[in-house]
């Protein structure tokens, strides 16, 4: 994002007493929509056994523990009253029942199948595909099938706490409550076969099971359909011994079943052929219906829960389109702008390169230098104006300062400096004061806690040499780069300037001339009527104003500027806030420009949109970015994620290091680049978050006056004075 | 042990009149006068001792630079830690603070700041003030052993085992210990010379590095990166399997070096103002890159219960590595405690002047504290209706720092009579405040 400094001007807007009531609001509104956004996505890996699946299966054990009566018995067992007893169904009946489902694809077609030959049959459904697709539940039920549960997500039991099988259960129950509106005492547990397969580690679940109040249903005939034999030897499976009845074991989920689907439709009319009937389970042991309604809060419960997973599939489809558009607009406009840097860098470093027919400029310019409260830095900024190989005349404007700021600059005694003071009516309105008193035509502007290099102005005012340049942005760098945030703020400046303002120039829509370190034309700058405070941005908005008058803005690299940038986060937040509201000022304000014809037009329908795009909308989807990557590295892929967030950064670092060479800075401070990427750039967007809210509920913004310390003094580029700068640092 | 080793006398500003002596800074101290009958007030500070050091006499009349409280606290933390997880056993509580790296690095810190006297003076008066305190524990806990059978015929060497028993004077290597001895039923459990003996590892250690000190800040000074990272790349050598030593004692000695020798080094190099000099996001930057590859290590290699960092000596040496280099960081340099901290001053100030018999008893103390506890078993009312309390290490831990603190009334003392200091029993600052306050 670009990058730009502004001191700040005088306090303004609400009242002090708000400050109590908004300090939380700013960080609650953003972590809530975070904290909803995880639930949302936590409840998805939920229901998609990508959370608390369990895929152990238990081997075969011993079987001496389990009653004889039930490994001889029939496949309907019922421990209810702690008896064991069981039942079989009678012959001539088959009751065919499905495991796993429902599935989007294949229950419906098993569903078509079963009506096309009137059988009724037994779904044992998992929660977590009952809670996804309801509706194919109540298919079910309206058909005349019944339900049994087959847990919520399918772990073996026999590895399971009793009260995770419990949990099981009633989570299972829950689904088919806010599906269908049911309860079944049916249940089928996971890999389950025969009962004379029952052994010593699955015998005291199904007890436990039967305790609870359920009859647990195996099978007698297991149709092995998920080996995908073939559709004859499922028949063949699935076929019971001549005129006995039959539970026979089917899967309507899980993979591929189009031979189970083609099987019913060979082994239903066979065996009908054969005298067979086609119940459900209940009809055909003659018992009373295994499905019991669910009233009042329960089936609220059940509705709510159905309706949750419902929207976080939803959500969760919309997030992952916006991860796919803010990764592809990231990646973009890391291609766009190291295309363009290189092709502006390119240009303007060749060695005939000159800036127009007029060049070189030498007509004097005037330095304004308004100031609020700067009597920490104005000296060093002034005397910084001092060393200008280029004929200035310096104009303090101080806009009603309390701690001397003038008195300090007239104690210089310096010539060619002018102190204006005015009462406080904040910085566009000092300097259009300035402007007002200023003798030349070039003009340039900086800010009270800025210091320039002696060539600074000269190279400000080269691109002057082209009558069509309007206004030139130069390059403002941080001079406090020492502690963390420094760095981070550093790294951000040095992209901000050598990749998007290279982008910028090139497409010819640079949307803000740093305060820090800019010129204008007198006449472009009086031709859109001066500076204007109806933004918190009058930086950008005087920007967008001199492109609309048809003005070519650009930047000068070689134009250094060292800045002081905030040392806190309090400071460093408020800062930002005002960056990004005032730029949302500016884009509403010039807005227009999207209709006109003309220049305007132009940099409306190129240069606003892009703006919008990367200064507005990317940074709003970016905490899509971390929401996925702690999703990634909670449920998986773990490895992948990781691997996903380092070619992030990759590209990021590769991006920064090309602006760092750009401009010849040394590489070290991009050591801090990955701790910037986990802590930094989410303080950006949840500041951006708060400016969205802000414009969105029209509130008010007040003023907050960076604390100064003074501790840029000179360009770094002068050995002797940067050390005093560092000493100036109290050590920790 | 030096870090352990503490100055009443030394946390307010307004110590004047030899103060500064410090019974270590001897010679170079002689011509301080000292506070007459008042030892206490002059005694303790640690052989390297105070920042006056070496103390002058022109220094002596203005108020001296204050005892750094933070460091105070990071000792006491991890003492307490340490402790905790000698008891309980839970593998996130090296994660959570990695105590050994920190008193490393504190004791790096002060051998540095020692290390302004000749050398020689420095490690005779740093050992001086280890050893008593060992040999007390190797008094009562080697007549114990011998006392329940333990002999030249242990390990079926007798001459190795006399030669051996020197350890336990001059802990260059491991001291030896019996094993499977009986215990005494309800009072310490069987096998308890293994626990007595368990933390001397970190005396040896200490010992070796005191030793190796003068070199490692003449490295140090000449190439800080190397030096720094030299242990590290030790540690992955010994963990890849790069390098495979003969024998027992050199492969653990050589371990324990690599693992925590970066600690130590990092604290000499605090103390020399290295960290200061680069600029000051590269610490918070790299460290945790250093912490983040030693956590990923033993995330990968079945961290868990059983199996933390101190069987991973490599993620070990990471770990504590960066996370030392960022509490080194943060250093706030706390002369007076902040308000919060300062009800807790007495404690930090026992702990801090008892480390060494702290850190040597606290094992005994608790696997006696267990055992005891344990006999509540035999209460039926107990284990039918309050197995729950029976089973948890909080009464232990209260249990053992109870034995702890008789610990320090019968055996501290060794520690004052290694500083040539008046014995105190119990030294937790309160005396001096009251003269202080007088």
């Amino acid at each position: 994002m670009a990058s730009r400094t502004r001191r700040r001007g005088p306090a303004k807007g609400a009242p002090d007493g708000s400050r109590r009531r908004r300090v939380p609001m700013r960080l609650l509104l953003p972590s809530l929509v975070l904290v909803a956004l995880m639930a949302m996505l936590m409840l998805r890996g939920y229901v998609h056994s990508e959370i608390l699946a369990d895929y152990r299966i238990r081997p075969a054990a011993a079987n001496d523990k389990v009653p004889q009566e039930i490994l001889k018995g029939g496949p309907v067992i019922d421990t209810r009253d702690g008896s064991a007893s069981t039942l079989r169904v009678p012959d001539n009946s088959v009751v065919l029942t499905f495991d796993d489902g429902p599935d989007p694809e294949w229950t419906p077609k098993v569903l078509d199948a079963l009506k096309r030959n009137e059988a009724h049959a037994v779904f044992f459904i998992t929660g977590t595909m009952a809670s996804r697709y309801p509706d194919l539940v109540q298919r079910m039920v309206d058909e005349g099938h019944e339900i049994g549960l087959h847990t919520f997500n399918h772990p073996d039991l026999s590895y399971q706490s009793k009260k995770r099988i419990d949990w099981e259960l009633s989570q299972n129950q829950l689904a088919l409550a806010g599906a269908v509106g049911i309860r079944s005492s049916l249940f089928r547990p996971p890999y389950s076969s025969k009962s004379v397969n029952m052994d010593n580690n699955s015998w005291p679940v199904t007890e436990y099971i039967g305790s609870r109040g359920y009859i647990t249903i195996v099978n007698d005939t297991d149709s092995e359909d998920w080996r995908k034999p073939g559709v004859d030897q499922i028949i063949r499976n699935s076929t019971p011994k001549s005129g006995q009845g039959a539970i026979v074991l089917m899967h309507d989920s899980g993979g591929d079943r189009q031979q189970t689907v083609q099987a019913l439709d060979k082994l239903i009319p066979q065996l009908k052929g054969k005298g067979y009937e086609f119940q459900n389970l209940t009809e055909a042991l003659d018992a009373p219906s295994a499905h019991t309604e669910v009233t009042g809060l329960e089936l609220w419960k059940g509705k709510a829960w159905v309706f949750l997973v419902d929207a976080s599939d939803n959500i969760t489809a919309i997030l992952v389109v916006g991860l796919a558009a803010i990764g592809s607009l990231v990646i973009g406009r890391f291609g766009l702008m190291l295309l363009l840097s290189a092709v502006h860098a390119r240009r303007t470093r060749r060695r005939d390169f000159v800036w127009g027919p007029n060049a070189p400029v030498t007509e004097p310019a005037s330095v304004l230098v308004p100031a609020y409260n700067e009597a920490k830095c104005i000296e060093s900024t002034v005397r910084s104006l001092m060393r200008s190989e280029y004929p200035i005349e310096i104009i303090v404007i101080d806009d009603g300062s309390s701690d001397g700021t003038a008195r300090i600059v007239e104690g210089l005694g310096l010539p060619n400096v002018r102190v204006i003071r005015q009462l406080n009516a904040g910085k566009p309105a000092a300097l259009n004061r300035g402007l007002a008193n200023a003798r030349y035509d070039l003009i340039v502007m900086m800010d009270g806690d800025t210091v320039f290099e002696p060539s600074t102005v000269r190279e400000l005012v080269q691109p002057f040499a082209d009558p069509r340049v309007g206004a030139v942005a130069g390059n403002a760098k941080v001079g406090n780069k020492d502690t963390l945030i420094g760095a981070w703020q550093h790294i951000e400046y040095v992209m901000g300037f050598n990749l998007d303002r290279r982008m910028y120039d090139v497409l010819q829509c640079m949307p803000t001339i740093p305060g820090a370190v800019g010129a204008f034309r007198r006449s472009a700058l009086e031709r859109v009527g001066g500076m204007s405070d109806d933004t918190l941005a009058e930086d950008t908005d005087i920007t967008m104003a001199i492109h609309r008058d048809g003005w070519r803005v650009v930047y000068a690299e070689k134009a250094r500027a060292w800045t002081e940038a905030p040392e806190s986060v309090q400071q460093l937040w408020s800062q930002r806030y005002r960056w990004s509201y005032g730029t949302m000022q500016a884009i509403w304000k010039h807005r227009r420009a999207l209709v006109d014809r003309g220049p305007s037009g132009r940099f409306g329908r190129v240069g606003l949109p892009l703006v919008s795009l990367f200064m507005v909308l990317a940074p709003l989807l970016a905490p899509l970015i971390d929401v996925f990557l702690i999703y990634g590295l909670v449920f998986g892929p773990t490895e992948k994620t990781i691997l996903a967030w380092f070619g992030v950064l990759a590209i990021q670092a590769a991006c920064a290091a090309y602006a760092f060479v750009l401009d010849r800075e040394r590489l070290t401070p991009l050591i801090s680049l990955p701790l910037q990427q986990i802590l930094y750039r989410q303080l950006m967007y949840v500041v951006l978050l708060q400016s969205w809210i802000t414009a969105l509920t029209g509130g008010r913004l007040r003023w907050q006056k960076l604390r100064r310390k003074g501790g840029v003094s000179a360009p770094p580029t002068v050995p002797t004075q940067r050390r005093q700068v560092m000493d100036e640092r109290p050590v920790r | 042990m030096n870090p352990p080793s503490y100055d009443p006398s030394l946390y307010g500003p307004s110590m004047t009149t030899g103060a500064a002596t410090g019974a270590a800074a001897g010679a170079s101290a002689a011509a301080v006068p000292t506070a007459g009958p008042v030892l206490d007030a002059t005694a303790t500070a640690p052989a390297p001792t105070p920042p006056t050091d070496p103390a002058k006499p022109e220094q002596a009349t203005r108020p001296a630079p204050a005892r750094d409280r933070y460091f105070d606290l990071l000792r006491a933390l991890a003492l307490f830690r340490v402790v905790l997880y000698h008891l309980t056993g839970w593998a996130w509580l090296p994660l959570v603070f990695p105590s050994m790296g920190v008193m490393f690095a504190l004791a790096g810190n002060l051998m540095a700041r020692s290390l302004k006297r000749p050398p020689v003076q420095v490690i005779r008066s740093r050992i001086r003030r280890l050893l008593p305190p060992l040999w007390l524990l190797g008094v009562v806990g080697v007549t114990g052993m011998v006392i329940q059978g333990w002999g030249p015929d242990a390990d079926g060497h007798p001459g190795w085992w006399w030669i051996h028993l020197a350890y336990w004077i001059v802990p260059l290597s491991d001291p030896p210990y019996a094993e499977g001895l009986p215990g005494i039923h309800g009072f310490i459990g069987e096998n308890w010379a293994v626990d007595l003996a368990g933390p001397l590892w970190y005396i040896r250690a200490y010992l070796w590095y005191v030793l190796l000190s003068p070199f490692l800040l003449k490295a140090l000074r000449a190439m800080p990166l190397v030096t720094l990272l030299a242990p590290l790349a030790l540690s992955a050598a010994f963990n890849f399997g790069y390098l495979t030593l003969p024998g027992e004692r050199v492969p653990s000695a050589l371990t324990d070096f690599s693992t925590f020798g970066a600690c130590w080094i990092l604290g000499m190099a605090h103390q020399e103002g290295i960290l200061r000099r680069i600029p000051r996001y590269v610490v918070p930057s790299v460290a945790p890159i250093f912490a983040a590859v030693g956590l990923w290590y033993a995330l990968n290699n079945d961290f868990g219960e059983g199996n933390d960092l101190d069987s991973m000596p490599m993620a070990q040496a990471l770990w504590s590595f960066g996370t030392v280099m960022l509490l080194l960081h943060l250093s706030p340099s706390w002369s007076e405690w902040p308000r919060r901290l300062r009800r807790w001053d007495r404690v930090i100030t026992l702990l801090n002047s008892r480390a060494v018999t702290i850190y040597l008893w606290h094992n005994t103390c608790i696997l006696i504290a267990a055992t005891m506890w344990d006999q509540l078993w035999g209460i039926d009312v107990m284990w039918m209706h309050f197995s729950w309390l029976l089973e948890s290490p909080w009464p232990v831990l209260a249990f053992t720092w109870v034995l702890i603190g008789s610990c320090i009334v019968w055996f501290g003392w060794a520690e004052d009579l290694a500083a040539k200091r008046r014995p105190q029993v119990w030294p937790d600052g309160a005396r001096k405040r009251r003269t202080h306050a007088r």
